[in-house]
């Protein structure tokens, strides 16, 4: 028998203390004055992991319907995405207009 | 009819849920998603304004008290562990536990809330407003962009918000649980809620307070 089976409480607490370790992780990395670089890329992969964590484990989305999933994610991760490609050539645009 | 058609139709001819969940929890998903999009366009436009803005954005520990931030995050990470052990109790039938995760949870909201209303407070008293910086305030001196108050105002102010309206839903929820009025899917739905607003704060919490 699973560990979950026999608590079924268990995975809260776990992604509980998980999430303090990443939050705590990505505290200390903002404040060591990493290259700016790899501080975007840590803290945004790690943020990516933490919302993983969240809808999988405590909204239970690893257990739903493969279409709930799919609507979930692809609905939420498609639109950010086309939001994020217009506005990043376009603040560039705006920003070297403004510089000139 | 062949099989893939069967299939299809099975699914999605309406005689079965194709998300495999009732209405409520669908629709609810359905809600999130769109709620989603709306803290979506806020942070793109916060990304837009900072990244097309001429004037440097300020290293956010000099505005505001990280320490401080990191206990607000943990303070709603908690409360998102006890409303998954309310959500888990209430399904296997454990009134008490369920009623008694709910109340911590909505102890956790409310203290999340209050560290807000003192965040926002201790900012607006170094000179911000939605229109931007004060001048000679301690932000004006800071050289904040004008967007930067904005963003913070809008930001947090939304997600406030729906922490305050997820605060009132969870203790309708505890109310009715402890009459034996909620079903467990009923405490299911609310804690769905409240994960979404855990679940935005931890973009808020990296996209503005860490980058």
């Amino acid at each position: 028998m699973s560990s979950s089976a026999e608590n079924p409480y268990r995975v809260y607490f776990v992604t509980w203390i998980a999430l303090l370790v990443i939050t705590v992780l990505m505290l200390g990395a903002e404040a060591l004055h990493l290259p700016r670089w790899f501080l975007v890329l840590f803290l945004v992969a790690f943020m990516f992991v933490k919302a993983a964590m969240i809808t999988g484990n405590f909204m239970h989305l690893k257990h739903e319907h493969p279409h709930l999933m799919l609507i979930v994610v692809v609905g939420i991760l498609l639109t950010s995405a086309i939001l994020l490609a217009y506005i990043t050539p376009e603040s560039a645009s705006v920003l070297q207009k403004t510089v000139r | 009819m062949s099989s893939h058609a069967a299939t299809l139709d099975a699914h999605w001819g309406g005689g079965v849920s194709p998300f495999g969940a009732t209405w409520q929890k669908t629709m609810m998903w359905i809600f999130i998603v769109t709620d989603a999009l709306l803290f979506g366009g806020l942070l793109s436009g916060y990304a837009y304004l900072r990244m097309a803005g001429t004037v440097p954005w300020p290293r956010q520990s000099e505005v505001f008290s990280i320490p401080f931030i990191a206990l607000m995050t943990f303070i709603l990470i908690t409360s998102s562990m006890s409303m998954g052990t309310a959500v888990t109790a209430a399904r296997l039938g454990d009134r008490k536990k369920a009623l008694r995760n709910l109340l911590f949870t909505i102890v956790g909201g409310a203290a999340f809330l209050g560290c807000q209303a003192y965040e926002w407070t201790h900012v607006i008293h170094q000179g911000a407003r939605l229109t931007g910086a004060l001048p000679g305030s301690e932000l004006g001196a800071l050289g904040v962009p004008v967007h930067f108050p904005a963003s913070f105002f809008v930001l947090t102010g939304f997600h406030g918000s729906h922490v305050l309206s997820g605060l009132i839903i969870l203790i309708i929820t505890a109310i009715r649980s402890s009459m034996g009025k909620t079903p467990a899917q009923g405490v299911e739905m609310a804690g769905l809620y409240w994960h979404f607003v855990d679940l935005v704060w931890v973009f808020i919490f990296t996209l503005f307070y860490l980058l």
